[in-house]
């Protein structure tokens, strides 16, 4: 065991990601090293109870994770579920752009408790940070110590890449994160990008939109919206220039074109195809491949990757450019390894990386898990992509999208949209409210029977 | 557990309740015939939290409709009132048990149609987009909703055209209404008054009165 201590802490100070079976180290590796394990055993087994059925772990308590834990219990109340969750405290990633034009405050992302979710639902919550896998013997390792799995499904969420806007340097990239993060991970982005814009006095606030398949594919455009609605509201001479690496708005665009040109002109700047290729942070300039941007403040949200935990666990797809996880796209389960499933954003399916997607797929997964528990199995049925955008504070008035998608002709992978899929792009005040409401229904959801 | 309430014996497809006789705000006895078709009325039922829609579809309800729902299979009744058009369900959204509060609604009968539903008579819930049909036991017909909503068995008196309400068609929605919603309900109610039973007779109230705006989506 000692081995495997000084190969996690050789791992921690290198700060190196691990790509699969690269790097082993005698003792710790399991015999099948092809199967691309880490280990990061602290040498102890996890205090818990002992399992009653098929033990479920779960890692990851965001969206995903915590609708799987719910709804496997559910399908099949067999199964003793654990959600291993490294955040002691919740607070939702969704909705927390209405933070910053002041029309919700952090209790309404926050109020939420991993133990009422658990006593609710009939599972166990283990705050702790996985620090290792081996696929052989069927061990998770974390922080506070080892857990048998009989199933394993990995829920981590994104990581951002930084490679995307061409930053390797890690002193620069610290420099961003630390002071224009992206915003699209963790409260405490959000509560440094809400002080943002609290103490705006005046200047160009960059809201950067990356390429890719990034997280929340319209929150960058109503992030601007949001607040451009304070800049308007206090009357500051400022304003938000939404850099945008795509050629248009991604979503929802005549929405959000209409919220730009009626309701923020003057306030919002909106530059497509503007992908940044470099910053001088010194000078506070953005470089894209046309023009340099002054900015006096920002949010740079600089592309998206699956979770690095997937890597470190050595489930990446060699050929996914955002090191999405190497799975079957209808059954879930990384590629030769029926007992470990990889679900939510770091997924390597085309859907919208959104909250009710998750949601909605992990209901599937459970399905899927508790069929597979039984030996038996069930047809692939597609998440639901329910997006509402909030673009107006005062009068709230939102738009919104309903998604469905469909597979390939060979039916193997997920190709598009399906062609129900609607948008509804006339900003109202009843798709404010039911912004709000969304939200609220998805904390009943996740933390509730 | 309900331990509120009158609930008296269970039978059949219902849980059966001391009939409730509806009434209009000011607590004169309802008349049918005298209910709009444009928008639902709201009552309490079986407890004082509990919302219902009163819902005069303006033409006949479907016959006997047999549902299938997470509180166990039912058959559906069908309308009520001398034209067999007035029918009644809780008024919680059986997907995320969204409902109208005094504050607002994104929950409402939509008489004129509405953009999600894309036509007319449907019950919608903005939250998540789901549709339910009325003329058919709230069926759903879209959205994320696997149930219908549940049921409110209304009974008719010919003699003075009124309606009573007196049983639903399950109380597991009931059940996870008070744990989901305990917190605000308490707030809103007062502890343990919010499962209390509304009595003998109970207001129904348009939405558009009983809530100071209404999602139209």
């Amino acid at each position: 065991m000692s081995d495997c201590l000084n190969r996690r802490d050789f791992l921690k100070m290198s700060g190196a990601a691990v790509v699969g079976s690269a790097v082993t180290v005698a003792g710790c590796a399991t015999a099948g090293g092809s199967t691309g394990t880490a280990t990061g055993s602290i040498g102890l087994k996890a205090a818990l109870p002992k399992a009653k059925g098929p033990r479920l772990v779960i890692v990851g308590g965001g969206t995903s994770g915590l609708t799987i834990a719910k709804y496997a219990k559910r399908e099949y109340p067999k199964f003793d579920v654990v959600l291993v969750e490294k955040r002691d405290m919740y607070s939702s990633c969704f909705s927390s752009n209405l933070l910053y034009a002041g029309i919700i405050n952090l209790e309404f992302l926050a109020d939420h408790s991993f133990l009422d979710a658990a006593r609710n639902n009939h599972y166990i919550f283990f705050n702790a940070t996985v620090t290792g896998l081996d696929r052989n013997s069927r061990t998770l390792a974390t922080s506070e110590g080892d857990i048998d799995y009989d199933f394993l499904v990995i829920a981590p969420g994104i990581s951002y890449d930084y490679g995307r806007i061409g930053i390797s340097d890690a002193e620069a990239i610290n420099t961003l994160r630390t002071n224009y993060p992206g915003g699209f991970i963790s409260p405490t982005e959000h509560v440094t990008i809400r002080r943002k814009v609290q103490e705006m006095e005046g200047g160009v606030f960059v809201q950067y939109v990356p390429s890719g398949n990034y997280r929340c594919l319209p929150g960058p455009y109503e992030r601007a919206c949001m607040i451009a609605a304070h800049i308007k509201k206090h009357k500051i001479k400022g304003k938000v220039l939404v850099l945008d690496a795509n050629p248009e708005i991604t979503i929802k665009k005549d929405g959000f074109h209409a919220a730009f040109n009626e309701l923020y002109k003057g306030i919002i700047e909106y530059k497509p195809g503007s992908a940044i290729t470099g910053v001088d942070l010194g000078k506070k300039i953005l470089k894209t491949e046309f023009d340099n941007y002054h900015f006096d403040d920002a949010a740079i949200y600089p592309g998206v990757r699956a979770s690095t935990l997937i890597e470190y666990l050595g489930l990446v797809d060699p050929k996914s450019p955002q090191k999405e996880a190497m799975i079957d796209q209808l059954k879930y389960h990384v590629i030769g390894d029926e007992r470990v499933f990889v679900s939510g954003d770091s997924r390597p399916h085309p859907y919208s990386k959104s909250a009710n997607t998750s949601n909605t797929e992990g209901k599937y997964v459970a399905k899927l898990l508790a069929a597979h528990a039984q030996g038996k199995d069930i047809s692939w049925y597609s998440p639901r992509t329910i997006c509402y955008s909030m673009v107006s504070a005062e009068p709230m008035e939102a738009i919104s999208v309903d998604a469905g998608y469909v597979l390939n002709k060979a039916g193997t992978a997920v190709a598009g949209f399906s062609p129900d899929t609607k948008l509804f792009e006339k900003r109202d005040a009843a798709k404010g409210k039911g912004t709000l409401e969304w939200a609220r229904g998805m904390y009943r959801e996740l933390f509730e029977a | 557990m309900l331990a509120a309430g009158r609930r008296v014996a269970h039978a059949g497809d219902f849980s059966n309740f001391s009939k409730v006789r509806l009434t209009d705000a000011q607590g004169a006895p309802l008349k049918a015939s005298a209910l709009t078709s444009e928008e639902a009325y709201v009552f309490h039922f079986p407890f004082r939290s509990i919302p219902c829609f009163l819902i005069n579809l303006g033409k006949r309800a479907s016959g006997p409709q047999a549902m299938t729902s997470e509180g166990g299979d039912f058959t559906w009744p069908g309308g009520v009132g001398k034209d067999g058009n007035i029918v009644s369900y809780m008024a919680v959204c059986s997907h995320q048990l969204s409902f109208p509060g005094k504050e607002g609604s994104v929950i409402r009968y939509a008489s004129k149609g509405s953009e999600i539903a894309g036509k007319n008579g449907m019950i919608v819930c903005c939250a998540h987009a789901s549709v339910f049909d009325p003329a058919i036991g709230a069926k759903r017909v879209h959205g994320e909703a696997t149930d219908p909503l549940v049921t409110v068995r209304l009974e008719y008196d010919a003699k003075d055209d009124g309606l009573y309400a007196t049983g639903l068609s399950g109380l597991h929605l009931v059940e996870r209404f008070f744990n989901v919603h305990k917190r605000s309900l308490i707030a809103e109610y007062g502890p343990g008054v919010y499962r209390e039973s509304v009595g003998e007779s109970s207001p129904a109230v348009p939405l558009s009165k009983y809530a100071a705006s209404v999602s139209n989506c």
